[in-house]
């Protein structure tokens, strides 16, 4: 039997196994992809609270919503990613550092 | 799905009967249609045409909004997703003339450069975001707005990236952003999971609240206030703010430090109204951290702006100890009593507006930012620095102006609230307000300093654009003039 828990437990860790990688990564594509992995164990909790929810779905519509939302700031956010990589011909957050206090 | 279908015929009037409501918002929707499509067929023939659409859906709106503000009628419509009261239009009249002035400012700083049509259309959707914002209490929609808002902002930020220093500000901007949107989204996911409900100032949400364990509910706020402080950018999420306003074109960087501002302040005084009304642990301990975190930012923001020697950026560290003060009022503010909320609001906006509208004119003369390179030029421009001078008085908080009158609302209302509640943070609030705008003192006259008491043996001559002085110069003298008689603006909210 698969109760709340149990989703609960599995998206606590993508969250933190997202986290982790934003932090970690030095490749902007990759801290890309650690953000992806903490909004979709926000979904996934979205939809496991959602069982409960029968009345209006709020958190069904949520998730979708929140997908949608998702690709929309990827694509830009790789479109930025490119721009970057044209003038700096790196991708590493940590090269990339002429704005910064003096 | 077979379950609704008796309902559907209910639900398709309820949104209709809505429809009245979101007249100004969909203004706003056909305008960004029209943008796109003029952008690409007509500006070929006639280059101002996307402009022209732009700044007529903006008054457009702004007619229906009156409309709307005249009525004085609190509407509720969508599902309850859009609550309508006098706070939230009075807030979005300040968004939308802020806007109309930056679009303005947009169009005469790079009318000979290049099309510009889509950077209209994403700024009349940064717009439309932030107007949900104001009007929702409904956490979806609160996240819907918050999205459109950032992608909208992260693409006027990377729009132009003709240089280096622009593309790697969008992209600090971009990653950062993203980060705290999704440990939001998480936090709002612990948040519905507590209370079964998405509206914020609903009574089951607050009881859910009530209710939910101590640990999780802190885990969620903090998660919450993430995401909130991103766009506020406070304490500690200020950290993208110095960077991306340097790196950001001028005319972006106004944008961005004055009208999301407005709208997500707007947002989280309805939050806590809704929420500290009752005295339970979460509503205590969310009252804490806003209280630690007003005061880390306005000492973080003004100490750290005493080093600064780019303007940019030094209005950068300016906004966020603003930030700071705007949350102090955001923490005493009580439902129909907006009033000096929105009076700080506007004059914020006017002041910002101002002073970007100047350094912009300066660096298109000097060609860069940096505060030594003023050396000596009020000599040779005085109505550009004079004026200068009078909005950066305005922005320490010195009487004439208005940004005195501001700041003395703001404290005597903090101090009303130590007076009936004897709260050692409130106090604690007062003492490091005061002193922080003695600090500010310091960095602000760098500029007056260097451009009128030093001497440059360069001579540049500066020239600039006479309508976007017209602008810098209307904001300067209307912050004079309500600073003089600060009833004209406080008797309309």
């Amino acid at each position: 039997m698969i109760t709340l828990t149990h989703f609960l437990v599995v998206s606590a860790c993508i969250f933190c196994i997202g986290l982790y990688t934003v932090l970690s990564k030095k490749n902007a594509i990759m801290i890309l992809v650690g953000i992806e992995l903490m909004i979709n164990a926000a979904i996934l909790n979205f939809v496991a609270f959602g069982k409960y929810d029968k009345v209006s779905y709020g958190g069904q519509i949520f998730a979708l919503f929140a997908i949608v939302l998702a690709a929309a700031a990827v694509a830009v956010g790789l479109a930025l990613v490119l721009n970057v990589y044209r003038h700096y011909k790196t991708i590493n957050p940590d090269e990339i550092n002429e704005l910064k206090d003096k | 799905m077979l379950a609704f279908s008796p309902y559907i015929s209910s639900f398709i009037d309820q949104i209709i009967v809505s429809i009245p409501y979101f007249k100004p918002e969909l203004t706003l929707i056909i305008t960004f249609i029209g943008t796109i499509i003029a952008s690409l067929f007509v500006d070929k023939y006639w280059d101002k045409a996307s402009f022209t659409i732009t700044i007529a859906g903006l008054l457009l709106s702004g007619c229906y909004l009156l409309g709307q503000g005249l009525s004085h009628v609190e509407m509720v419509g969508f599902f309850d997703m859009i609550h309508i009261d006098t706070f939230a239009t009075s807030a979005r009249v300040i968004i939308l003339l802020s806007t109309l002035l930056i679009t303005i400012f947009i169009q005469q700083r790079y009318q000979h450069d290049r099309p510009l049509g889509d950077l209209y259309a994403v700024v009349l959707t940064a717009t439309l975001g932030l107007n949900l914002l104001t009007m929702s209490s409904n956490w979806l929609m609160i996240f819907i707005a918050v999205e459109t808002v950032s992608i909208s902002s992260y693409i006027m930020v990377g729009y132009f990236s003709s240089n280096k220093v622009q593309s790697e500000a969008a992209m600090k901007y971009v990653l950062f952003g993203s980060i705290c949107a999704a440990v939001m989204l998480y936090g709002l996911s612990l948040l519905y999971g507590f209370t079964g409900n998405l509206n914020f100032d609903a009574p089951s949400h607050i009881a859910g609240l009530m209710e939910a364990p101590r640990l999780m509910i802190s885990i969620a706020l903090l998660f919450l206030l993430t995401g909130i402080g991103f766009k506020l950018s406070f304490f500690p999420f200020h950290v993208w703010s110095p960077d991306v306003y340097q790196g950001a074109p001028t005319v972006i960087t106004t944008y961005l430090a004055t009208v999301p501002k407005i709208a997500v302040v707007v947002l989280l005084s309805k939050l806590l109204a809704a929420w500290l009304a009752v005295s339970f642990y979460f509503s205590d301990f969310l009252a804490y951290v806003i209280i630690i975190i007003a005061i880390a930012t306005m000492l973080i923001g003004n100490l750290a702006a005493l080093r600064q020697q780019d303007a940019k950026r030094m209005m950068a560290y300016s906004s966020i100890g603003h930030t700071g003060i705007l949350l102090m009022a955001v923490l005493v503010y009580q439902n129909n009593e907006s009033n000096v909320l929105l009076f700080y609001l506007s004059i914020y906006a006017l002041m910002n507006i101002a002073v970007f509208i100047f350094i912009d004119s300066l660096e298109v003369s000097l060609g860069n930012t940096s505060i030594d390179s003023y050396k000596g030029l009020g000599k040779q421009s005085p109505l550009l620095f004079t004026s200068f001078s009078i909005v950066l008085i305005a922005l320490i908080g010195l009487p004439p102006t208005a940004g005195f009158v501001g700041k003395l609302l703001i404290f005597s209302k903090v101090f009303e609230q130590y007076q009936n509640f004897q709260s050692f943070g409130l106090l604690a609030l007062l003492i490091v307000g005061a002193l922080t705008s003695v600090i500010s003192l310091f960095y602000y006259f760098k500029i007056p300093l260097n451009a009128f008491l030093r001497d440059n043996v360069d001579h540049y001559s500066v020239k600039s654009n006479p309508l976007l002085l017209g602008i810098g110069l209307f904001c300067t003298i209307a912050v004079i003039l309500l600073g003089l008689f600060p009833d004209i603006l406080l008797s309309l909210f």
